[in-house]
């Protein structure tokens, strides 16, 4: 199972999908692209803390983090 | 009461109502992360961390990163803004920066936000962030 985490105030929400389901993947690939076109930022976890920002859903990806719009604090 | 009369103190009563419902999500929003949230951000910054960020993190309530572009090494101390410390090469500060991501998001989900930014598109998060001297 892949999982797409997208940070929020309850710390975070997770929506699994099976890679090999079209249908799921097709749901996946609109949620990313929901998600980035509203500013979050997608990043995907390498291992060992590396990480890199994935610019279009990579259906491949075990894990999809979805980071808020960034702003100066 | 004529309809116009009418219209007007529902249109009262709807811009009041609104005014309520704009408070109260307002506040839901404004209020400070569940320590449910604070400990499922926590376990989401620890599956992401090195083990060398891991290790100084549960030693010293902060960890370090690279800068994917300059190099630049910075603290991200525990914290959810003004919590960035950029270093010089002998581990000198030599500015706090604060960027966060928007929401009111836990401490942890605000500390992994950043690392990921410096870590992944440093110049494009330096430039959104404030920068106050050391």
């Amino acid at each position: 199972m892949a999982t797409q985490i997208v940070m929020d105030h309850t710390g975070d929400t997770r929506h699994q999908f099976d890679p090999a389901d079209a249908g799921a993947v097709a749901e996946a690939e609109r949620c990313f692209k929901e998600l980035t076109g509203a500013g979050f930022t997608a990043a995907m976890r390498l291992g060992d803390g590396k990480s890199k920002v994935l610019k279009s859903f990579d259906p491949t990806a075990e894990e999809t983090l979805f980071i808020p719009r960034l702003q100066g604090g | 009461m004529t309809w116009a009369q009418l219209c007007g103190d529902l249109c009262v009563a709807l811009s009041a109502c609104a005014s309520v419902m704009f408070v109260i999500v307002t506040a839901e929003r404004m209020r400070d992360p569940t320590l449910e949230a604070e400990q499922k951000a926590h376990a989401l910054l620890r599956a992401w961390l090195s083990p060398e960020q891991a290790q100084q993190y549960n030693s010293q309530k902060h960890f370090d990163v690279i800068g994917s572009d300059t190099r630049t090494r910075y603290r991200i101390r525990h914290g959810r803004m003004v919590n960035i410390d950029q270093l010089d090469s002998a581990g000198n500060r030599v500015c706090v920066l604060c960027v966060v991501p928007e929401g009111n998001l836990a401490a942890s989900d605000c500390m992994l936000a950043q690392k990921i930014a410096l870590e992944t598109f440093e110049t494009k998060a330096l430039a959104i962030a404030n920068q106050r001297p050391a």
